[in-house]
């Protein structure tokens, strides 16, 4: 089956001016102006397939949000090839636009002032959205969203969560091939993300919807996706599966432990002490090494445990590590 | 293309029962323009009680050139109100312009359906009333040319500052900060235009008259159907320009628009 | 009183700070100060004086009108509004000093910028460009600056009372633009009050406004006699005062609706 996303050597540089302060400065600005060229996306290239559910990571600024709005037509590639569904999507903009969906964790699709439904009617219009297959629909995620309590309620007075779950539907009402999700969780309670994650999920493996996610959020990445692109820089640092990443980068794990005693010597074996505050105890330990339900099980032979907290790192250290280290996957 | 007019329709509902929300904001702001409107006139004609004419035109005369300009000026604002400037300007730089992007719709139709400001509705009546007015106080000879060229009048003064709503918004592409002087051009302009044009300082005359022509849309439209002399001796045609002034404008306009929506896309601002 | 110094003068300096915004206030001034004074000089026609005033004092009028804009907020003023829907008027109470006078002050520094950035600028300009009538000896200049301090503590407490409204409706905003151009129209901020007939110009006293431009007007350009110009600052004076009590009455009773209705 030929990818529904292909890019090759893809890039996007923005030049920035810098504006010069002052009356000489405007006058040079006139003149000479000096700009910084910023290289966002910096030659990536990868493919995805139909039916994937792919992770797209990265810190703040390294490109993530410019490679999204170019492949959804948004922003036109300074350099590099681009097919998102057999088409150049900034060139076919709306036969483009018509097969894609998108959800901003940020904001919302929907009209502020009118009730949900009356949103989602307007779109079946605007999607051309034959009316049995606009009624069907509805009725799944009706169903699966639980719609039916603020389906007549303004967009203005939902919650994050409702607001979050219409933006959803807004998005997959025209059976869109291709999904992107920027933060679709951010700001919700757990029984909402685990909502969310729940429908995105069977969107994926029931409708084969292909759904590029972008999140800061490590959970949404565990439970949803096998597969992760990790940007820096503008630079694909990694493109492999989950799994291999947390093993071979995954590095540092934090036990945290709240002991019910204060004990003098709590060392372990497998494990190095980082902070010791009383109580308090923070341990280090690799992942290849020891895992944390044999850590738990070591310590709590010899001490006896109030509470504890395993920690991942974040993944802004396991990219800067993927970084620092200057490992790319092929 | 009749599916995009319908999805316009659609916009344009939603823009109505949206405000219908807010019914008590709503009834205040036909208030308000309403008032403002009829304060504006009303000092005028109390002020004309005490001077005979301006620049030798009785009050019907400028009656005529105002309430021509209250009513269409109004009508294009509320058609275009999603092109106004700072209006457009604060979308682009929230990221709401991006939304209309990734929609399968044409750019321009939503950008009118993102906004349609009803409650200048009240200044559209209050213009024809004044006209009406004017009519009384004028001893207009009507000939079927003039009755005919009326409406082409009001189609040119609606493309034209249509046109310049498209372009100063088009330009907040381009600029960071908030685009306020093009109020100077649009409703500054349109305030020049409703007096007659001859009481202005020869260089701002020329100046409409050879660079942006706002002369030829209400002033020159007044002579001929007031049947008042020129007094620059322009060639005839000139009376007839307004149609056409409008419609450079709005053409110029859109190709820049045009342009502006590319450049967008290039560089994402 | 050093608190009250410190707060005007940051107020004084913000006003700084809004340099574009400024640079664009500026150019609508000139344009409309000058499509004003085109019309007043067409109307005037032949004349050389109407109602006492001369065709130099009419163009000088529309500067003038065009000056008074910036520090007496003459368009838009919904700072008090905003932070009681806003909720901030809480916290704000809550600080040791009178509302009004922490306001009052505010005000104070920000016409104050505004005087000296926008309106002698704008005069400036008229200056170069135009004859001018000007105060003709020290006395009236001294008139004119106690005339201008009461135009402002009228504008103040007149825009500060009417943004109490928040405190009783959500729809103020709407209540409070529709005054705003009362005192568009009414303050003989458009045409000097004396073109206007008899009736309209009595009418017009029943309200504040004409004390906000129109006094400042005709004492600037001198058409009035000792007398009046007494008489004027007098009713200045009284509208100031009955205006602040009131304000701080209203505020009172508003307050403690917001306390009652737990805001």
């Amino acid at each position: 089956m030929s990818p529904i996303i292909k890019v090759n050597n893809l890039s996007k540089h923005f030049k920035v001016y810098r504006y010069h302060r002052g009356a000489w400065g405007a006058l040079r600005n006139l003149f000479s102006p000096q700009y910084q060229l910023i290289r966002a996306v910096d030659g990536i290239s990868f493919e995805v397939h139909p039916g994937e559910l792919v992770g797209y990571l990265g810190p703040n600024g390294a490109g993530k949000s410019t490679t999204i709005k170019m492949l959804a037509g948004l922003l036109v590639p300074t350099a590099g090839e681009l097919i998102v569904n057999n088409r150049v999507p900034w060139k076919e903009r709306k036969a483009h636009v018509a097969r894609i969906g998108a959800v901003f964790g940020q904001r919302t699709t929907l009209w502020w002032d009118l009730p949900v439904i009356e949103s989602l009617e307007l779109l079946q219009y605007i999607y051309a959205i034959p009316p049995k297959r606009f009624q069907q629909n509805m009725a799944t995620f009706r169903d699966l969203l639980e719609l039916d309590s603020f389906l007549h309620t303004p967009v203005r007075s939902l919650s994050l969560g409702q607001r979050m779950r219409a933006d959803m539907v807004a998005a997959l009402l025209h059976d869109p091939v291709l999904l992107f999700l920027d933060e679709p969780t951010i700001g919700l309670d757990v029984v909402s993300k685990e909502r969310i994650r729940k429908f995105i999920q069977h969107i994926n493996r029931e409708q084969g919807t292909t759904i590029i996610l972008t999140t800061h959020d490590l959970s949404d990445v565990e439970k949803l996706c096998e597969r992760v692109l990790i940007i820096d820089h503008g630079k694909l640092l990694y493109d492999g599966s989950l799994n291999t990443l947390k093993e071979r980068f995954g590095g540092e794990r934090e036990l945290c432990v709240e002991y019910a005693e204060d004990y003098l010597s709590i060392e372990v074996e497998g494990a190095t002490v980082s902070e010791h505050n009383g109580q308090r105890v923070t341990y280090k330990f690799e992942r290849e090494k020891i895992t944390a339900s044999e850590l738990i099980s070591r310590i709590s032979l010899r001490y006896r445990i109030r509470d504890l907290e395993v920690r991942e790192p974040d993944i802004e250290t396991t990219v800067r590590r993927i970084y620092e280290e200057q490992l790319l996957e092929k | 293309m009749s599916s995009t007019l319908d999805i316009y329709r659609r916009l344009l509902l939603l823009q109505f029962r949206s405000q219908m929300q807010y019914r008590m904001s709503f009834l205040f702001y036909i208030l308000n323009t309403a008032l403002i409107t009829t304060f504006e006139f009303g000092s005028l004609v109390l002020v004309m009680q005490r001077f005979e004419n301006i620049g030798g035109w009785r009050l019907g005369e400028v009656a005529f050139l105002y309430s021509i300009v209250k009513a269409v000026f109004s009508l294009m604002d509320m058609i275009f109100s999603g092109f106004d400037p700072p209006y457009f300007g604060r979308n682009v730089r929230l990221g709401t312009f991006d939304q209309l992007l990734l929609r399968p719709v044409n750019i321009t139709v939503q950008v009118l359906g993102s906004r349609f400001e009803l409650h200048r509705l009240g200044n559209i009546i209050l213009g024809l009333v004044i006209f009406v007015f004017a009519m009384q106080l004028t001893d207009i000879q009507w000939t079927w040319i003039k009755l005919l060229y009326l409406p082409l009048v009001f189609l040119g003064q609606i493309c034209f500052f249509g046109g310049l709503f498209i372009l100063g918004s088009t330009i907040t592409f381009w600029t960071v900060d908030s685009i306020e002087t093009v109020n100077i051009f649009t409703y500054g302009g349109s305030e020049m235009i409703a007096y007659p044009m001859h009481i202005y300082h020869q260089w701002m005359r020329l100046f409409f008259t050879f660079i942006v022509p706002a002369i030829f849309l209400n002033y020159y439209p007044a002579l001929y159907i007031l049947d008042k002399p020129d007094l620059f001796n322009m060639p005839p045609f000139v009376f007839f320009l307004a149609p056409i002034v409008g419609f450079i404008s709005l053409t110029a306009a859109s190709a820049f628009w045009r342009f502006g929506i590319k450049h967008y896309q290039s560089t994402g601002t | 009183m050093r608190v009250f110094l410190e707060i005007a003068l940051r107020s004084f300096r913000r006003q700084m700070t809004y340099r574009a915004a400024a640079l664009a206030g500026l150019a609508t001034n000139f344009f409309f100060g000058l499509l004003r004074a085109a019309v007043l000089v067409a109307l005037y026609g032949e004349h050389s004086e109407v109602a006492g005033i001369s065709l130099q004092s009419a163009v000088t009028f529309t500067g003038l009108s065009q000056a008074a804009i910036a520090p007496l907020s003459m368009f838009h003023w919904y700072d008090v509004m905003r932070s009681v829907y806003s909720g901030e008027v809480a916290s704000d109470l809550l600080k040791p000093m009178s509302y009004f006078r922490f306001w009052l002050v505010q005000d104070f520094g920000r016409a104050a910028a505004s005087f000296i950035w926008r309106s002698l600028t704008i005069m400036a300009g008229y200056a170069v460009m135009f004859d001018l009538t000007y105060p003709h000896n020290i006395e009236q200049w001294a008139v004119l600056g106690l005339a201008m301090l009461l135009s402002w503590l009228v504008s103040f407490s007149w825009r500060f009372l009417i943004n109490l409204a928040a405190f009783w409706t959500p729809n103020a905003i709407g209540l409070n633009r529709l005054f705003f151009i009362l005192s568009w129209f009414l303050s003989g901020f458009l045409m000097p009050l004396r073109y206007f007939p008899d009736w309209f110009v009595r009418l017009c006293y029943l309200t504040p406004f004409p004390h906000m431009v129109n006094s400042l007007v005709e004492i600037y350009l001198g058409v009035l006699t000792g007398h009046e110009v007494f008489q004027t600052l007098l009713l200045q004076a009284v509208w100031a005062v009955c205006l602040t009590l009131c304000s701080q009455l209203v505020l009172r009773l508003g307050v403690r609706r917001l306390v009652i209705l737990g805001g």
